[in-house]
Formats: C-alpha cells, structure tokens, sequence
C-alpha cells in the first residue's frame, strides 16, 4: 500500500486545500498514531529553536524527520526533513519558518486510514 | 510500508538473528524494530553507544545496525570499538541519514560491511541484513541440510543423525543443536541462546539452559574425545568448538586428568 501522491508545500495550488489520504496496514496504527504525536509535537519544539536561533535543533529534528518519514509512509516529510537539514545550517531563517508552516499544513490536513 | 502479503511464516529459530540497534530517534527505533520482529528477528535498541559497547561485552548479536549520528559515541566510533577492542567480526550495517560518499567511504574503510541511506525501505533492509548474515556464518546458515563430520541435521524434518544413527532430540534441543551447529567457533552468550531457543518473552533459568546444553553435549557426543568441545564460558555463555587430532587428544588428556 503506498500514500496518494499528491503536490506538496505549494500554498496557493488547490491540491493543498484537500485532505492528504494515505492507505496503511492496520498493523501499524499504533506505530504511525505515536510517530504522528512526535511530529505534532516536534512542530512546537521547531518555531521555539528558530526564535532561539537554535539552528542546531532544527538540524537534527529534520535529519531525523528525513530519515524516518518516508519508512512510516510520508515521503512527503522525509522531503521536509531535507530542507530542515539544509536550512539550519545556512541559517536561513525565512526557508526554516516555511517548511514549519507546510509541515504543519501536512500534519493538519493528512487523514490516514489503515486496512 | 508494509504489505500484508509480504509477511513471511514465523522464522525457524536457529535461523532468527538477534540484531542490536543503535539510534536514538525513538520513531526509527520503533519502526525498524517492528520490521525486524515482522520478519522473525530479536531487536534490542540502544540509545547511546556507550550502552551498546557495555551490553557488547556480555551480549552476542548476529548482527549490529548503527546510526551514525547519535548522543556520546558516534556511530562511527562505536565501530572502532568492536573491531578494535573487542576485536568482533560481527557483521555491521550502517543506517545513517548521512549520504556523503567520504561518509560512506569512512564507514566502510573502518569495517562496516554495508551501508543503507535513511530513508531505508524494509525488505531491502531485511535482504541486506540477511545477506551479511549469510556471509558471516559461511553461507551455512540458511541451509535446511546442515552436514558437519559425523553429524547430518535436517531443518525440514527436524532429525539429526550421528553416525546415520538419529539422535533422540525434544524440539529445544533440536533447536539448541542447529544453533550451536550453524555457529560452531562463536561464542553465544546465554541471553542470545535463550531468546534463539525459547523466545524473546520466555522466562528461561540459568540451570535450565545447562540442563540442556548437558544433555546435547551427551546425546551429540560434542566431547574432546569425539573431536569436539561444547564449553562454558563463565559468565558469558557457550562456545563449541571442532578440534584437530592434537586438540582433541590433550583436551582428552586434561579432562582424564580433571576426573582423577
């Protein structure tokens, strides 16, 4: 079972009004529902370090995201975590605040349903 | 993601590898547990290298899995240390989002023997540790017919034979024979044999693990004066070992001598 495809990060494109369904065995639920948490929760943790000017934390946060997002079926995230990681260390503060606004626009609109 | 159709029947145990990992991103730790658990195998986690190497010292694995980036002692560190100190030849796979080639190149030069990019996709993952798996036990590991000197072990129907003679076995100890059979030189440390054996839930005594060994030992006849040693090693575990003529003869010797 592989997630719908679908644009990402784009503001003003329809496609990023709708809902992003993404098919996963039941078997994961629990294993997805807890990973989702973190990541909701890791949202809070990046704009905190961007006004810190902690760009460290936001590397390793996005490193992390890119290694684990896509295994857990959200290759959209692991895209994500890439730019984090390539951010932070430019200190680009304006890509940073961005990719936290689209992270947070994924994770608020993604429905996932498991079979 | 996972895929129901791909699920495999539950693994044999002496084929179950018993895998540490090391990461400490507790999403990845979780996900590559639970592929590994799908697919049969022991994962036990760590989250800093220094615990590993602590738990290395009185652990046997079949295999380690290291991110590079984690908290006190690299990956890459961690690696030294096994092939340095402890002087392993445990088989290592790198699991690193770090995808530069002198990464790479560093990893592998300081003997790791495979390297996988984060995101990693879990059957590739599976293929790549069962491979190193393979490699390291000389290819012998997966095979349903073991042969070695007098002894002859079918996986398939679960019958050893000594001498063509079947050996009396109960379903541990066949399972306890294959493993020491598959791994003959390595040393095992009890809490690897038990959850090979028994299972990663079972609650398992010291006394009945030996009461087993024991009782291959002597239905098996791994004894110095058949040319081999099943041998304790204390507070480790167990090691059997295929000794040469002159081996065999002075292990006879010594414990003739033990017995007097």
């Amino acid at each position: 079972m592989t997630p719908m495809s679908g644009r990402f990060g784009g503001d003003s494109s329809r496609d990023s009004l709708q809902p992003r369904v993404v098919m996963l065995d039941k078997d994961v639920e629990q294993l997805v529902t807890r990973f989702l948490v973190r990541k909701h929760a890791e949202l809070d943790r990046l704009r905190a370090a961007l006004e810190m000017s902690d760009f460290e934390t936001i590397q390793r946060l996005g490193h992390d995201l890119k290694g684990a997002g896509e295994g857990f079926g959200f290759p959209e995230l692991s895209i994500l975590g890439a730019k984090f990681e390539l951010a932070a260390p430019a200190r680009d503060t304006t890509q940073i605040a961005v990719c936290i606004a689209s992270m947070e626009r994924y994770l608020t609109r993604l429905q996932v349903r498991y079979a | 993601m996972l895929s129901l159709q791909e699920r495999r029947p539950p693994r044999p145990a002496s084929t179950t590898m018993r895998i540490a990992i090391l990461e400490d991103d507790v999403s990845q730790t979780e996900l590559l547990s639970h592929w590994l658990q799908l697919a049969g195998h022991n994962p036990h986690a760590f989250e800093q290298g220094a615990n590993l190497l602590r738990a290395l010292e009185r652990e046997s694995f079949d295999a380690l899995v290291l991110d590079w980036n984690v908290p006190d002692l690299s990956g890459v560190d961690v690696l030294k240390r096994v092939r340095q100190r402890l002087h392993s030849s445990v088989p290592v796979l790198f699991v690193t989002a770090r995808n530069r080639e002198d990464d790479v190149v560093t990893a592998l030069r300081e003997g790791a023997d495979d390297y996988m990019v984060k995101p990693v996709r879990r059957l590739e993952l599976l293929a790549r540790l069962e491979a190193l798996s393979r490699r390291g036990q000389h290819g012998q590991e997966q095979a349903e017919v073991l042969e070695l000197d007098v002894y002859r072990v079918d996986c398939q129907t679960r019958t050893v034979l000594r001498n063509t003679a079947p050996v009396d076995l109960t379903a541990k100890d066949f399972d306890l024979s294959v493993l020491f059979l598959r791994n003959v030189g390595r040393l095992l440390s009890r809490g690897h044999i038990r959850e090979t054996v028994w299972g990663p839930n079972a609650v398992v005594t010291s006394r009945t693990l030996d009461t087993h060994v024991s009782r291959i030992r002597n239905k098996l006849g791994l004894t110095p004066d058949n040319g081999w040693r099943l041998a304790a090693v204390y507070r480790y575990g167990y090691r059997l070992e295929q000794l040469d003529a002159a081996a065999s003869q002075r292990a006879t010797q010594t414990d003739d001598h033990k017995a007097a």
